[in-house]
Parts: C-alpha cells; sequence; structure tokens
C-alpha cells in the first residue's frame, strides 16, 4: 500500500502534471539508464460508460486512468515496456526491465525512431463541452432511445441502451527531439433490441458515435433502425445453395474491408503473407473499387494529427480505380521496405506497441443509387450481415454465415436465414460491377451499398 | 453495448478494426499484448499479492455503501507480464508491462456501479467508491459484513515459478520451436513464434465479509507455421496453455507443438475448394469444443438470461439436446488455461454439469446474476482486469465424454465434412446463431477422411445443433482460446470426437 500521507497533495500533482515535461523527462531517463535511443508514449484519460434496460439505470462505470509506454534501443535492439504506476520506482523498473530485456533481443539495423517535425492539422478532434453534460441527461439520452426503440409493437424485448464518452491526452517524445501531443473526444449512444415472433427471434442495435456531443444523431433515427434491423428479418426462408449476385450492404462491408487491410500491411507484404504482395501498380480489383485511407478528415472518428510513434498523417489513396497504389507502413517496416513511413504506425494504448494501421478506411462512393442496385438485380442476396473472418489476408478466401434478403427480379422477396457465402478475394474485388452513392463517412471502417457479380452460396441441397 | 456477438480465437487477434461499438469483434486491450521480460538481477521474486490493510479495505467498502446499495466490492490487482515475440527467425520484440489498480463495484437491486483507479492511495480508492456509489443512491443500505480472512482450494500448481525463471529460458524454447518449424519441411517458410507469461495477483474483498488473496501464474505459447506452394499459402498454428510455471514445457516441448504447426500448414497446401450447402460434420476431438462455447456455452451464461432474452431462457429442467449430450464447465481442472482458484469474485471453483443427457441442469452466474435468477453462484464471476466489471464467463467447457469409438463415428458418416481443428467462431447468444471458421478440414467419402478443403464456415443454430449430434466418441481433448465478451478472458473449451448431422457448410464450390 502507498502511504497514506498526504493524500491531497497528491491529488494536486496529478492535476498539475504535465505529461509533455514528463515525457521528456523520461526520455532523458532512459537515455541516462543506457538506452541509444528511446521513446515514450503517454496516454491519460477518462471513460464514462452508463447503460440502461427497461427504463432503468443499470450500470455506471467510471474512471480516469493514465499509463506510459518506453520503447528503448541498444546497439539495434529495441524492447518496450509499460507501466501505469508513475511512482519513481515503479517508472525507473519499467524502464530498466525495457532495457535488460533489449540486451537479450535480435539486432536490426532497421530499428529506428521517426524524425518528423511536422504535424498535420486536424480540426474537431476535441469537444470541451462532453464532459460539461449533465449526468443526467447522458442518462436521458440512452432511456429515451430505448423508449423509442420499444415503441415498435414488433419489438418485445430491449437488451439493453448505453451511452458512453471519453476524453484522451496523447502525448510522444523520443530522443530525436520529436515532442507532439494531441486531445481527442468521443461520444456515442445506442440501443439493442429483441423481435419475437412465435419462437423466432431477431436482433437489431444501432449505435451513433462523434467527436463531438452536439453531432450526435436524434435518438428517433437511432432507435428506428435498431429496430428496423430486428423486425425486419422475422419470417425468413433457406434459399437452395447457388451462385448468385451479392449486395453488400453498408453493415455488412467491414467483412470484406478487414482482409483487405490487413493484405495492405507493409510487414505481411514484406513477409509474402499477404495475397496481395508483389502486386503494386497492378490492377487487383474491378476499375469500380477505389479504396482511400484519411487520417485528417475534419471530426473524423479515426482522425488524429500524428500516427502512434508521432509521424504526421495524411489521405492517401490505396487502391485507386482497381489499381494497388500503396501498402501501410509504420517507421521500422518502411525502412526495411526501402520506404518512407505513411503516417500507419497504429497504436492501441500505451499497453502496445507500434503496429500497422489505417485512420478512416473508406470505400470511394458509386453513381448508383441503392435502389437501382437492388432492381438491377434479378437473383441474389442483399448481404446485411456477414460473420466469420472475413477474407483471409494470408491466401484470400473468404467464407461466412449470411443474414439479410433474397432479391428476385430486382425486388426483395423474404429475409433469408441459415445461409453461407463464400468466394475468393481475386474474384469478389474483380468481380464488384455496381457501387452505391450512398457513403457514410462519419463511420472510421466505410463503404457504400456494392454488388459482386456472384458468389457461392450455400443453403438447402 | 449489450448485443454484441461473442467470439472466441485461438489466437489474439493482433488487428482491432473495429473502433466503433458495433460489431461482435471488438477487441479490447488484450492481456495478451501485455507484457514483460525478466530482468536476472532481480533477488527473490517478490509476490504480486499487494500488502494491503484490511481496514483500509473494509472503510472504501464503507464508503461504496455510504449512500445505499445491498452489496460492495474492492478489486485490487497487481499484474507483470512478458511478452515476446519472434518472427522471420528475429526476436521482433520483447514487451515487459507493470499493470496495478483497484475497482470497486456497488450493487443496489439490477444496478451497478463501477468505478476504478491506477493508484493505490487511500484518496484514490475513496474517491472510487464514492464514483461507483453514484447508482445506489436513495436505496436502502445492507450493512457490510466485518472482513474475515477466507481461504480457497488452490487447482494450480507451480513447480518452475515464472518470476524466477531468467529471460534466456524464454528465448530458448522459441528458438527451439522456430528451428523446428522451419526444418520440418522446405515449404515451411516462416514461422511466428509467441510467447507470453504473466503473473497476477489478486485481492478481493466484499461487504459479505469476505477477504481474498492468491497469485496466478499464465502462460501462452503460439506457434503459428506459414507454408508456401504453388500459387497458394496456409498460416498454420498450435498453442499451448497452461496456469502453470515454466514446467509447462517438459510435459509438451516446443518443438512438439511447432512440428505440429507446420505439419498443418504442409497439409493444407493440398487444400481444395470446400463444397457449399447442408452436410454432415464429424469434429475431431480437442479445440473442436469451442462449437459448445460458442453454441451452448454462451447462451448459458446467466446474464442474458437474467434479462430474459437468452435462447435458453425458461428452458431449466428441459430437454435441449440429444440423450447423447452432455455438457460441463469445470474451472477446477488442474492447472488447465480456464482454471482458477477461485473466480474474480471470490467463488470457489467447481465441476458445474450444465446439460446431463440432454437435460438443462444449470446457467453459469455471477454474483449479480445469481441474485437476479435465484440460482447458487457457480464461479463463473470473471473479469480481464481490475478495469473491467465482473460478469459470467466460461472457464474450461467441454462436451463430456460417450461411449463412441472415434473411428466408428468416421467410417459410419457417408459423405460429409471431417474437421480436424477451427480457428475460432462467435454467437448471438440472443439468437443463438452461430458461426465457426475451420482452419483444416476434409472431405469424408464413404466414410473415409480424403481431400483437404479451404477454411469454410460452419453456421447453424445453437439448439439445432445440439440436438443434432448423434455420436460423441470416448477421446475427450481440449484446446486454449481467447474468449471475447467485450472483455478478454482465458477460456479452455473441450470435446470428443462427435459428428453433428446438417451442418451448413460455407464452401466456395457447389457439391459434385
Amino acid at each position: 500500500m502507498l502511504a497514506e500521507a498526504e493524500p491531497d497533495l497528491k491529488n494536486l500533482k496529478m492535476v498539475i502534471m504535465d505529461y509533455k515535461i514528463l515525457a521528456e523527462q523520461l526520455v532523458k531517463k532512459c537515455l541516462d539508464k543506457g538506452a541509444d535511443a528511446a521513446e515514450v508514449y503517454i496516454e491519460s484519460g477518462r471513460d464514462l460508460s452508463i447503460e440502461v434496460r427497461n427504463g432503468e439505470v443499470e450500470t455506471v462505470r467510471e474512471a480516469a486512468s493514465h499509463g506510459a509506454g518506453f520503447r528503448v534501443f541498444v546497439e539495434g535492439k529495441t524492447a518496450f515496456s509499460h507501466c501505469n504506476d508513475f511512482s519513481d520506482d515503479a517508472l525507473e523498473k519499467a524502464v530498466s526491465s525495457a532495457i535488460a530485456f533489449a540486451n537479450n533481443l535480435t539486432p536490426d539495423e532497421n530499428n529506428i525512431l521517426p524524425e518528423d517535425e511536422s504535424v498535420t492539422e486536424v480540426e474537431g478532434l476535441y469537444d470541451p463541452e462532453i464532459a460539461e453534460v449533465d449526468m443526467e441527461r447522458k442518462i436521458e439520452m440512452a432511456k429515451e432511445v430505448e423508449q423509442l426503440a420499444m415503441a415498435d409493437e414488433r419489438i418485445t424485448k430491449s437488451s439493453g441502451a448505453g451511452f458512453s464518452e471519453g476524453d484522451s491526452e496523447i502525448v510522444i517524445a523520443n530522443s530525436n527531439g520529436l515532442l507532439k501531443s494531441y486531445k481527442s473526444t468521443a461520444c456515442s449512444f445506442g440501443v439493442g433490441v429483441v423481435a419475437e415472433k412465435e419462437e423466432q427471434k431477431s436482433t437489431g442495435y444501432e449505435y451513433c458515435r462523434r467527436r463531438f456531443f452536439s453531432d450526435l444523431l436524434p435518438p428517433e433515427q437511432i432507435a428506428e433502425k435498431a429496430a428496423r434491423d430486428a423486425y425486419e428479418l422475422l419470417d425468413p426462408r433457406m434459399v437452395k445453395t447457388q451462385k448468385a449476385a451479392v449486395i453488400f450492404d453498408p453493415d455488412a462491408a467491414r467483412s470484406i474491408l478487414g482482409g483487405i487491410l490487413a493484405a495492405l500491411n507493409g510487414e505481411r507484404v514484406i513477409q509474402g503473407a499477404s495475397f496481395l504482395a508483389g502486386n503494386m501498380d497492378n490492377k487487383i480489383a474491378s476499375g469500380l473499387l477505389t479504396l482511400t485511407d484519411d487520417g485528417t478528415r475534419p471530426k473524423g472518428l479515426g482522425s488524429k494529427p500524428f500516427d502512434g510513434e508521432g509521424v504526421h498523417t495524411r489521405k492517401r489513396i490505396l487502391i485507386d480505380k482497381g489499381i494497388l497504389k500503396g501498402f501501410m507502413y509504420n517507421t521500422i517496416i518502411a525502412r526495411r521496405a526501402g520506404v518512407k513511413s505513411t503516417g500507419n504506425a497504429s497504436r492501441r494504448g500505451f499497453r502496445s506497441l507500434p503496429g500497422i494501421g489505417p485512420h478512416n478506411l473508406y470505400m470511394a462512393a458509386g453513381k448508383d443509387s441503392r435502389e437501382k442496385i437492388i432492381k438491377a438485380t434479378q437473383n441474389g442476396l442483399l448481404l446485411k450481415g456477414a460473420t466469420g473472418y472475413g477474407i483471409n489476408p494470408v491466401n484470400g478466401n473468404f467464407s461466412g454465415g449470411a443474414s439479410g434478403f433474397w432479391i428476385k427480379n430486382g425486388k426483395i422477396v423474404h429475409p433469408v436465414k441459415g445461409l453461407t457465402v463464400a468466394g475468393t478475394a481475386d474474384d469478389m474485388l474483380n468481380g464488384i460491377d455496381m457501387v452505391g452513392d450512398d457513403l457514410d463517412l462519419t463511420r472510421s471502417f466505410t463503404a457504400p451499398t456494392f454488388r459482386i457479380r456472384e458468389m457461392q452460396i450455400g443453403g438447402e441441397r | 453495448m449489450k448485443l454484441k456477438d461473442h467470439f472466441v480465437s485461438d489466437i489474439p487477434r493482433r488487428k482491432f478494426l473495429n473502433l466503433t461499438l458495433k460489431g461482435g469483434i471488438a477487441l479490447m486491450a488484450t492481456p495478451a499484448l501485455v507484457s514483460q521480460l525478466w530482468s536476472c538481477k532481480s533477488p527473490l521474486p517478490e509476490s504480486m499479492v499487494l500488502d494491503l490493510d484490511p481496514g483500509l479495505l473494509q472503510k472504501i467498502i464503507q464508503k461504496a455503501l455510504e449512500n445505499g446499495g445491498d452489496f460492495a466490492e474492492v478489486y485490487v490487482e497487481n499484474r507483470i507480464s512478458r511478452n515476446i515475440s519472434m518472427e522471420e527467425s528475429k526476436f521482433k520484440s520483447g514487451v515487459f508491462g507493470i499493470s496495478k489498480g483497484a475497482g470497486v463495484r456497488v450493487i443496489a437491486g439490477d444496478k451497478t456501479g463501477y468505478a476504478y483507479t491506477d493508484e493505490l492511495s487511500e484518496a484514490k480508492m475513496l474517491r472510487a467508491a464514492e464514483v461507483a456509489s453514484f447508482v445506489a443512491r436513495g436505496t436502502k443500505t445492507v450493512p457490510p459484513v466485518d472482513l474475515q480472512k477466507t481461504g480457497r482450494e488452490s487447482f494450480i500448481t507451480v513447480k518452475v515459478p515464472l518470476g524466477d525463471l531468467a529471460d534466456d529460458k524464454r528465448l530458448e524454447v522459441m528458438r527451439r520451436a522456430n528451428q523446428a518449424a522451419l526444418e520440418y519441411d522446405p515449404k515451411i517458410k516462416m514461422a511466428l513464434i509467441s510467447y507470453y507469461d504473466e503473473i497476477r495477483g489478486r485481492t478481493i474483498a466484499n461487504s459479505e465479509g469476505l477477504y481474498l488473496s492468491d497469485e496466478l501464474p499464465l502462460l501462452f505459447f503460439i506457434v503459428q507455421a506459414m507454408g508456401v506452394g504453388n500459387n497458394t499459402r496456409h498460416m498454420a498454428r498450435e498453442r499451448l496453455s497452461r496456469h502453470s510455471g515454466f514446467e509447462m514445457f517438459d510435459k509438451v516441448s516446443p518443438e512438439e507443438i511447432a512440428r505440429k504447426a507446420a505439419r498443418e500448414a504442409v497439409v493444407m497446401l493440398k487444400a481444395e475448394d470446400a463444397p457449399a450447402g447442408i452436410m454432415d460434420v464429424v469434429m475431431q476431438n480437442g479445440w473442436g469444443g469451442v462449437l459448445v462455447h460458442e453454441a451452448v456455452g454462451h447462451p448459458l451464461e446467466a446474464d442474458n438470461i437474467a434479462k430474459k432474452v437468452g435462447a435458453f431462457t425458461g428452458k431449466l429442467g428441459q430437454k435441449v439436446a440429444s440423450d447423447v449430450f452432455t455438457m460441463v464447465d469445470d474451472g477446477s481442472l488442474p492447472n488447465f488455461r480456464g482454471t482458477i482458484n477461485f473466480d474474480d469474485e471470490g467463488t470457489q471453483m467447481k465441476r458445474n454439469v450444465l446439460i446431463k443427457n440432454g437435460v438443462l441442469k444449470k446457467y453459469m452466474t455471477d454474483i449479480l446474476s445469481a441474485k437476479q435468477i435465484d440460482m447458487e453462484r457457480t464461479g463463473n464471476g470473471r473479469r480481464e482486469s481490475f478495469r473491467h466489471i465482473p460478469i459470467p464467463r466460461m472457464t474450461n467447457t467441454f462436451i463430456e465424454k460417450g461411449e463412441d469409438n472415434p473411428e466408428d463415428i468416421l467410417t459410419s458418416t457417408k459423405e460429409g465434412i471431417y474437421v480436424q481443428s477451427l480457428s475460432g467462431g462467435s454467437v448471438n447468444p440472443i439468437t443463438g446463431v452461430f458461426n465457426f471458421t475451420c482452419r483444416e478440414a476434409y472431405l469424408i467419402e464413404n466414410g473415409e477422411k480424403t481431400t483437404p478443403v479451404k477454411g469454410a464456415t460452419l453456421i447453424g443454430n445453437c439448439l439445432d445443433v445440439i440436438s443434432g449430434i448423434d455420436a460423441v466418441g470416448n477421446d475427450l481433448e481440449f484446446g486454449p482460446g481467447i474468449c471475447g465478451k467485450g472483455q478478454m478472458a482465458e477460456v479452455s473449451a473441450g470435446q470428443p470426437t462427435v459428428r453433428i448431422r446438417n451442418i451448413n457448410v460455407g464452401g466456395s464450390r457447389a457439391r459434385s
């Protein structure tokens, strides 16, 4: 147990703690302890989550926390440590453990830290208002969205509604003189409901997440979508095993995007563990597919001024009208590949080493309305959701469980159940033949409705 | 959100793509990415159980119940972890982690308040108690009972403590695995070795007077091997995990794990497209148990039952599966990955028979849901860390062994799919709709395992699938996994060889 003395003083110390100064001091500490180069990543923040069900508060969870991650380099060898205890002893132990650890690992000339003075100006990342809004108001919002979703007579149960918010400050300092920080906020609310009919059950949920409290959508809109997603899929039918067109709803698009994204990871490409390796500047998809990663969009949920190791973010086209144009890199992997970091070092908090990942990834909108795409489909599946792992980034195989609607002669005829959908990345990406105009850029990982000419559907014999 | 799908996977998901609330595959900061290596200079291994003053814990509990509430609890955790990864024959990264903190929980009726702090000062913990007590305002206080040191039976033995171990020992098992994988076959072009260990010290005190501490070691070793053939690649994997000391590697050598992964990588290079449609599936013993974990385990967790939305709501005492089907969750199997001495609320672990010969006997509860559905506490209240509220989670979940000879199960199946291993799966606990992805699977033709087929998804509904199990082997085996339900938990899943009739297989070609 820590000393009980002077609790007030401790509080005060926390409040006035300047993490930028601390980060610089800690970089120095790493060098003093024997590191040739070092990086300190400090994250501090506050989280609140409220869950309500059947009009009553069920859980309220709140906490403020902080932590630091240390990346140290000793003669080309690198190791990492993290620590959420900011006492001198604990910080000292974290630093010396990382250095001791580094000595055991394999040296690599590519193990370097970035030098990058520029910072991308991104507007709308921090909303001071969220924390000021009354707790009661937030509880009311969750209750209201639940009540509205339950108002539809086809909805029988609530599986809960919620409100959550968080703010965080990230500080990165390294021994190349880099020192950057930014603050960000996000808040969200949503609801999950169940529609029942005899023995059937169907679930739906919807949420809205924004950087600014005042940008949250009206609860009616959220409630209506959650309820519709649940009742629309009642009375589903199975169809025969066959090959047919598949229209991907934006809600199902992530099952494709995830695998493509993992295959665009520069490290997996170098290792030959990506189905896109060796395809730079080649046509890998239909001319209708353009994929962009944008770290700079104002108010974007994935936007940030710099990446997980302090390199400025940018907007990049990864696939341009079907031609593979770019992979994603962090500093170390970029050096290995003989290129420059693309500002895609990803970090899942202070406990994580920088990996590689996107900011706001989206598939460009096309020209067709969703209605037109459905109308143009003689026989096929409108895929609302796909379960499973998505496209396998190593070999491009895709197989998943499907939920959605069957389309016959340009019209939705009934919901489906118990179907599978499968294909290969090559066939799927090249088979995209219609792209919708309904792209929702408020999400950080998003696509419009699009159609793939033909996929294998598994169902009845 | 409540409607998240629950998933289990056999390795930590490295990519967290889903930054939104929606979609079941949300990955939190997994302990598997938290880590540390050992400093050889360290004298005696320090205990991970923090020396806390019971008087202070009592004071925090009192503070937590000041505004009302019928239950309060303090959970203090101190974790040291090490994570090392080797790729392309190089030690790519090493991570050493120190994580310490306390969570305070207050329950008032169906309401839960929770707050945590990284700092274990009296002031910070009292502040957490005050924040957690917010939900209990205006309710009656059930006065707390004085804390009394409680003992619990231990199911975890340690011969070679992780705390004493030199770095070299850890690196050595990785080197050995790497070499064995690469030497297995020239088609193996790369091995990815991941080593994780942690020691987690826990102290739990609650208003029922419970006061408990212990220290849990955990080891997780993963070998992935990439086979490269003509225009095809396959990433195979094999895992070993136990709550144990380093002696884990005496029982199963790193080479053995590596060769298993390499074997799969080479075999699967010959895989052809899987057929699509409804067919019979034979699942080999072991990690295939993820099927019951998803399809039956999650829907039997009592939180969704208490909310009356779960797929098995109101079915207690009813026949829900075929006679040959008995399912157990047992957190007391010695040193298993899903084993703990007591759950993260302090409840003693034990064997819980959930479904016996097809009849639903029990749900898995935590303190809150046990009270809500008026059932016993089964020891399933678990949490990822002090940052998380305990919820009903599985431990070691398995289909109890049956009487069939595994070979007979195969030979009596005319055609279908033989699943040797699964990557993982997920389930919607309300509708019971689940999916699994095969990693190694074969066609069954005339009762024989023939051509390997590419990773297909198997889908179905939990109630259908357990009625469709018509053969259960006598060869029960287990595999280690990571279960996600908004927060992570280490689990194992097991089963003997079983046959399930009429599962839909998501292959990429029509059946011939």
